[in-house]
């Protein structure tokens, strides 16, 4: 079943043209990783798939609804399609608990108890809950990183995305990030993920997307893309990431 | 009996004579100043969440020509509120208000109309603060609040407002203490806070200096307890943001 899937979307900046009608759509249970050089569109397009950016032309269907229809409930969509960035964005003002609730109390009307409890459960899945009553602002990367993720889970969505979820971090946290990730993938959950990682993409990936020039120019399995010898461009991109 | 009869020639004693016969006017006036300079800052300020809300509006390029009008409209009015407020004298617009809606048939206890010039002219300056305030919070708080699913306005709520105010915490006591002060300007329209009261000792003796020396102190007395306890209360709110440093080893629980 494709829960996300974009019809010849186009997107620019100013009248750049960065995402050139792309068409492309997730199945459930399944990790898309998203891959290619900087500026290529892959923040872009993954922030089209939640609206956070809005398109041009084309549209984004989440099962069989186009969420870039006026009329869609994008509050609601949004708690279905949960996105994780590459600086955290823990809410500065409230303690891990809270950030891990507030959505759940005041987007999904769960009671603060109920909301509690279910963020504790996610906080434990990501090694966090005897932070549960810290600031925000007083942890570590790493840290702030699986609360974010922690967060992003306690809404329950459909679909996981990430933005390059570890690029921020020191090298030496990147890896607790990492297995949490890993984690979650082996629950069946429906994941795309921008990532520069490639040992990490190679390995939990069902399939890779490399972007390049605001296209998707490889679309296929994790052999396909990264033994495909015939694209030059894969190949330089490659090998500047190594 | 004549009231100039009993009072000291002599600067000091002339001063003294003052305090010691009209110190419970100068209480009642400190009472009034400090009651529309609180409550007019805290009013300002819940009049300029609204108002800050009615000016950061963000465009869709769904919107019809109806929501754009509407929101246009929304920053029009926002922003000349700020800009009439910001740009009058707050003497001038205390007159404006009390004789205009006395004039319209509406009198309203002086006090009470002190109390709205001050809050109306508190809210247009908190407005650009809280403005400011906002744009210095990271963009990513914003859209991580609305990746989550929350609307605009319960980000604005729970989300933006909050780490604003906490930011402008030291502008607002600014505020409050310039406030403290502009209140005299409300003698013009008779309320009765300090500058006012000391007005009526001073015209009592013919004391000027006296009086107004008196006048001078009690709003320094004031500003200056009320400027410390801002900064603790500024300092106490900050206390519980502090860097802590952290261990970078923490053992990763992954089960
Ligand atoms: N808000 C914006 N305003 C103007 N231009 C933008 C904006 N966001 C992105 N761009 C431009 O769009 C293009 C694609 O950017 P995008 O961030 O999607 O690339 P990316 O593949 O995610 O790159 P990176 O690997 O560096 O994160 C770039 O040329 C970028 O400069
Ligand atoms: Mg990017």
């Amino acid at each position: 079943m494709t829960i996300l899937r974009t019809n010849q979307i186009v997107k620019s900046f100013d009248g750049v043209t960065v995402l050139h009608d792309i068409s492309v759509g997730f199945e459930a249970g399944t990790v898309t990783s998203i891959i290619g050089p900087s500026g290529s569109g892959k923040s872009t397009f993954l922030r089209t798939l939640n609206q956070l950016e809005e398109i041009e032309s084309g549209s984004v269907f989440f099962y069989d609804e186009d969420i870039t229809k006026k009329a869609s409930d994008l509050n609601h969509l949004r708690t279905k399609i949960g996105m994780v960035f590459q600086s955290f964005h823990l809410f500065n003002n409230m303690s891990v608990l809270e950030n891990c609730t507030i959505g759940q109390i005041k987007v999904l009307k769960r009671t603060p108890i109920e909301a509690k409890e279910h963020a504790l459960l996610y906080l434990k899945k990501v090694g966090m809950a005897a932070f549960a009553n810290r600031n925000a602002s007083q942890l570590s990367g790493g840290q702030k990183q699986r609360v974010a993720i922690a967060r992003m889970l306690s809404m329950d969505p459909d679909i996981l995305l990430f933005d390059e979820p570890t690029s921020s971090l020191d090298p030496e946290m990147v890896g607790e990030v990492l297995d949490v990730m890993k984690q979650i993938m082996n629950e069946d959950l429906t994941c795309i993920v921008v990532t520069h990682e490639m040992d990490f993409a190679k390995e939990v990936s069902d399939r890779i997307l490399f972007m390049d020039q605001g296209r998707i120019a490889l679309d296929g399995s994790v052999e396909e893309v990264f033994n495909d010898a015939n694209n030059v461009r894969i190949a330089q991109f490659l090998h500047r990431m190594r | 009996m004549n009231v100039l009869a009993g009072i000291p020639q002599d600067f000091l004693g002339g001063t003294f004579y003052i305090l010691r016969e009209n110190y419970p006017l100068y209480i009642e006036g400190v009472k009034y100043t400090l009651l529309i300079a609180t409550l007019g800052t805290l009013f300002g300020l819940l009049l300029s969440l609204f108002l800050t809300a009615l000016r950061i509006q963000e465009t869709s390029n769904k919107d019809g020509l109806k929501e754009r009008f509407i929101k246009r409209f929304f920053v029009m009015i926002s922003s000349s509120y700020v800009e009439f407020f910001r740009g009058t004298p707050m003497m001038v617009q205390a007159m404006i208000f009390f004789y205009g809606f006395a004039r319209m048939g509406l009198r309203m206890p002086i006090i009470i109309a002190g109390l709205v010039v001050v809050s109306l002219n508190t809210a247009a300056y908190l407005t650009e603060v809280l403005r400011a305030g906002i744009n210095g919070i990271d963009k990513g708080q914003m859209e991580a609040a609305r990746a989550i699913g929350l609307s605009r306005a319960k980000a604005l709520r729970y989300v933006i407002f909050p780490q604003a105010l906490k930011n402008m915490l030291p502008a607002i006591g600014n505020e409050l203490v310039v406030n403290i002060k502009d209140t005299a300007v409300l003698s013009v329209i008779g309320v009765s806070e300090l500058f006012y009261m000391g007005k009526s000792v001073a015209g009592t003796y013919y004391r000027y200096t006296e009086a107004f020396v008196l006048v001078a102190l009690v709003y320094l007395v004031i500003v200056i307890i009320m400027t410390r306890l801002l900064s603790f209360i500024v300092k106490k709110v900050n206390h519980k943001e502090v860097h802590l440093p952290m261990s970078q080893s923490i053992p990763i629980e992954v089960n």
